[in-house]
């Protein structure tokens, strides 16, 4: 017959030893000290890194590549529909508004008038 | 994967890094890694009380939700956290006045039965073995739990207890000596 060695023996009576588990409350006290903690400490705050990670990593290039395409495009028309765009001072009383719509015709409108703060 | 999200499961010390920074994730998840070995060490430790062992357990958890930056992530981790649950250990030991002068074995041979019965099933083993460690001291009990329950070296088992790795192995033999004796009855089976 073979003999187990102390190292066994003790190893294998001490593993299977049961004792029962912690009380489940302790957890919930645990965590809600650790949230009063952290909301004292400092401010809420969550963390970008992982997020930049990504964004400057080579993968999801197709879908990084689709978000920026549609970022640019609304970027662009945004300011193709401005009403305000093209709008240029030649002159120190003379506006030029060069508007242009939809169909790319240019429209100019020589608004001549005095401008308010020449009159000071 | 998005976001730079990992599968791998985070190791003890990245855990305690982002409980630093205040991720209580992490903690839940140190929480359950610990839990039930915490418990048990110090359901073994104070005495075989369920009640003690859940305040200790929870103050240990406490401690490290208040101070986590107290914990130097060039150690193991495991190591310091039972370095500091056997500190609370011996706090709970002098607190009671119950430190007692290690009893030679001669000293135990009235006190301790001896177990002659070949029929003594599992659990009562237990209950002798902890019996005759808990009238041994502190620090082989201490020593003996960390060897063969959790498995720790003895250099570890140093560290944890604070002695010199040589002061760790004469509690172990000492503890041994004395379970050889109680468990003579196991010695066809068994090389002590």
């Amino acid at each position: 017959m073979i003999k187990k060695d102390h190292e066994q023996f003790y190893s294998g009576l001490l593993k299977n030893d049961q004792v029962g588990k912690p009380d489940a409350a302790i957890e919930d006290r645990l965590m809600y000290s650790f949230m009063l903690k952290s909301g004292a400490s400092k401010p809420r705050q969550n963390s970008f890194a992982s997020f930049f990670g990504w964004l400057f990593s080579v993968q999801s290039l197709g879908l990084k590549t689709g978000l920026l395409s549609v970022i640019l495009f609304f970027s662009v028309m945004n300011n193709q529909i401005g009403i305000e765009s093209g709008s240029v001072t030649a002159t120190d009383s003379l506006f030029t508004k060069r508007v242009l719509v939809a169909d790319s015709t240019s429209v100019i409108q020589n608004i001549d008038s005095i401008r308010p703060d020449s009159l000071n | 994967m998005i976001f730079g999200k990992r599968n791998r499961e985070a190791t003890d010390n990245e855990l305690m890094q982002q409980i630093v920074a205040g991720d209580q994730t992490a903690f839940g998840q140190l929480y359950h890694r610990y839990k039930d070995r915490m418990y048990y060490y110090f359901y073994r430790m104070l005495g075989n009380s369920p009640e003690l062992a859940n305040d200790f357990l929870q103050e240990l958890f406490m401690k490290l939700i208040e101070k986590p930056e107290s914990f130097n992530p060039k150690f193991s981790f495991p190591t310091w956290f039972y370095s500091v649950a056997n500190n609370m250990c011996k706090n709970e030991y002098r607190r009671r006045e119950i430190r007692r002068e290690y009893r030679t074995a001669e000293a135990l041979e009235s006190k301790i039965d001896y177990i002659n019965d070949s029929s003594v099933g599992q659990e009562q083993l237990i209950v002798k073995v902890f019996a005759t460690l808990d009238q041994l001291g502190e620090e082989p009990r201490s020593a003996f739990l960390l060897r063969y329950r959790e498995g720790f070296s003895v250099k570890d088992i140093a560290e944890i207890l604070e002695l010199p790795e040589g002061t760790v192995k004469s509690r172990l033999f000492y503890a041994r000596k004395v379970l050889a004796e109680k468990l003579n009855y196991l010695k066809d089976e068994v090389e002590f």
